[in-house]
């Protein structure tokens, strides 16, 4: 009971805060209403991306640890998924607790090997597993190497397989997971766990000297992440319909969610859905207008230049600025 | 059965001995004091004792049970609690949340962690600092709250690493008597190692001096105070001399 109290009790912030969210779920209710066609992508490529890096401020946020492969946990889950309902025909609802379990078994090996390593050691090994992982599904023919996974057509609207025409049922399906995952969080940054995650980025020898055992937790909240990671890859693959590991493996992804979230405000409750509605829209419109014109890498160009600003003057992004300025009032 | 046996212990750093072949006893509900001059291995030994750091040789006992070797986490959950000299921990939790996370090793359950830790804030005099943040606060209080986080873990042996360095001597005296009243509240036993003697002399019942890593002496304060190997090795000439500067050392 307590633990669902938690969930759904928001009363601890402050009434602005509290506003901000009722007026974010209005907004993602009846935006299918107001607009459509590539606003309409953007918009479910935020959520997307919402649950991301919901799900990457755990371990990157709140536990401090650059983790900068959640890419390969996406693909991984979306290959599952998509491999599945190829093969022999598996209902997405069957595939995508399975494809979730790769994400976080996968999760759970790596981060027991690689959290012996601490602060940019233990980024750089997650990029070196990333693209190491990505190779593999490039050259892996069973699964079908660098064409990609292609789902099969279904009578639509099918809601066993989860497959639609219309953008609206994903936009409503993204939605869902997003809510939960900021229900979920709402929880977590109350729980025993989200504390402990923060005495370790606090400080971690003051945090084993509380009886904390690090490495254990630092586990945990990754597979917590992989979980998110599998979700998202999973609804990926029946929003897009193709996979290939350009899309769902790649190290550019990876850096997307972790940039996006540390722009918002890493170890924040919003932090992360600011930075999706902002990098997410400015990516597609940008690409969109720039990439007709052929000038390639303006894109990277701006964001390297907001994280320069970012580390530069507030490194707990924009939700740090929102609260430096609310202690000053 | 005593409560902390370290027996024959051994700490190299490259070949400096920060530690060589200490044993020492501590009894249940003894105030100990660990004094030396600086570089004697104090903070060595607190190290080797809580898991820092690996001892190279030599056992340590905590209830009768070899705890050589295990890791921090895992020596507070025997038991052992510590505090550090400078508490470098960020300024973005609160101080009531910091004590919370040491009452969350005990328990799961959020209301219940809550109110551990604001039984322990009320018990130092923080209850009024439970919202600030860590850097916001003076030295003296930011030492309390690093002596609540500790005690938030409810040990039975609580290990204090110089609490009274960086202190102005009205500090120092409300530390010792703060001491005083949370070993006689929570049953303790405690073991600090200090610079001040103001702190370690009025309660300890038992002072053990260590010396270039090695241990020198034990005994009594006022045995200590007059010990001739003590006097020479860590008060000095100056002492010796009967310069006025004795009492600060």
């Amino acid at each position: 009971m307590g633990t669902l109290k938690d969930a759904f009790s928001f009363g601890d912030l402050p009434a602005s805060e509290r506003i901000g969210f009722v007026l974010f779920i209005i907004f993602c209710l009846i935006f299918p209403w107001f607009w459509g066609g590539f606003a309409q992508t953007v918009m479910i490529k935020f959520l997307l991306f919402c649950l991301y890096g919901l799900g990457w401020n755990l371990i990157g946020g709140y536990g401090g640890q650059v983790a900068l492969g959640q890419a390969k946990n996406v693909g991984m889950s979306a290959y599952t998924v998509a491999l599945l309902m190829v093969w022999w025909d598996i209902p997405f609802w069957v595939s995508t607790p399975l494809g979730v379990i790769v994400a976080t078994v996968e999760s759970f090996i790596l981060g027991y090997f690689l959290f012996r390593l601490r602060g940019h050691y233990f980024a750089i090994a997650t990029i070196a597993v990333s693209l190491v992982w990505q190779q593999l599904f490039i050259n892996w023919d069973l699964i079908g190497g660098a064409r990609g996974v292609e789902l099969p057509l279904k009578k639509t609207p099918n809601f066993l397989y989860m497959l639609f025409d219309s953008p609206i049922y994903y936009h409503y399906f993204a939605f869902l997971l997003v809510m939960g995952a900021i229900f979920y969080m709402n929880w977590f940054r109350k729980s025993k766990l989200g504390y402990q995650l923060r005495a370790i980025t606090s400080s971690e020898d003051v945090a084993e000297s509380l009886g904390i055992n690090i490495h254990w937790v630092k586990v945990k909240a990754y597979c917590i992440t992989g979980v998110f990671a599998g979700m998202g890859g999973a609804f990926y693959t029946v929003n897009y319909n193709y996979i290939d590991p350009f899309s769902v493996m790649h190290l550019e992804l990876s850096i997307m969610i972790a940039l996006m979230t540390m722009i918002g405000g890493a170890g924040s409750m919003w932090g992360p859905i600011i930075g999706a509605m902002i990098l997410i829209p400015l990516d597609c419109y940008l690409g969109a207008w720039l990439g007709g014109s052929g000038i390639i890498g303006v894109d990277f160009m701006i964001y390297s230049m907001m994280v320069m600003v970012i580390a530069a003057y507030e490194p707990k992004g924009i939700w740090g600025i929102i609260e430096k300025a609310r202690r000053r009032r | 059965m005593a409560l902390l046996e370290v027996i024959d212990l051994t700490k190299d750093f490259g070949g400096v001995a920060a530690n060589d072949h200490i044993s020492l006893e501590i009894q249940k509900g003894e105030i100990i004091g660990l004094i030396g001059p600086n570089g004697a291995g104090k903070t060595t030994l607190f190290n080797c004792i809580v898991g820092y750091h690996r001892p190279d040789r030599g056992t340590v006992r905590f209830k009768g049970k070899d705890i050589t070797g295990l890791k921090p986490f895992q020596t507070n959950r025997e038991g052992i609690g510590r505090t550090f000299q400078v508490l470098s921990i960020s300024g973005d939790l609160t101080v009531l949340e910091n004590v919370m996370i040491g009452s969350f090793c005990r328990t799961s359950d959020r209301p219940t962690a809550r109110q551990e830790a604001f039984e322990i804030l009320d018990l130092l005099e923080l209850e009024k600092d439970a919202e600030a943040h860590l850097t916001e606060l003076p030295v003296g209080t930011q030492k309390r709250v690093g002596l609540a986080m500790a005690l938030a873990t409810n040990p039975e042996l609580l290990m204090l690493d110089e609490v009274a360095s960086g202190l102005n001597p009205k500090e120092t005296e409300e530390m010792v008597t703060l001491l005083q009243e949370i070993y006689e509240a929570k049953g303790l036993t405690l073991f600090l190692t200090e610079h001040v003697m103001e702190v370690v002399m009025p309660i300890s019942k038992r002072i053990i001096v260590l010396d270039g890593g090695q241990k020198i002496a034990e005994g009594r304060p006022h045995e200590i105070a007059n010990n001739e190997r003590v006097i020479r090795a860590y008060l000095g000439e100056k002492y010796v001399r009967g310069r006025k500067d004795r009492g600060s050392i």
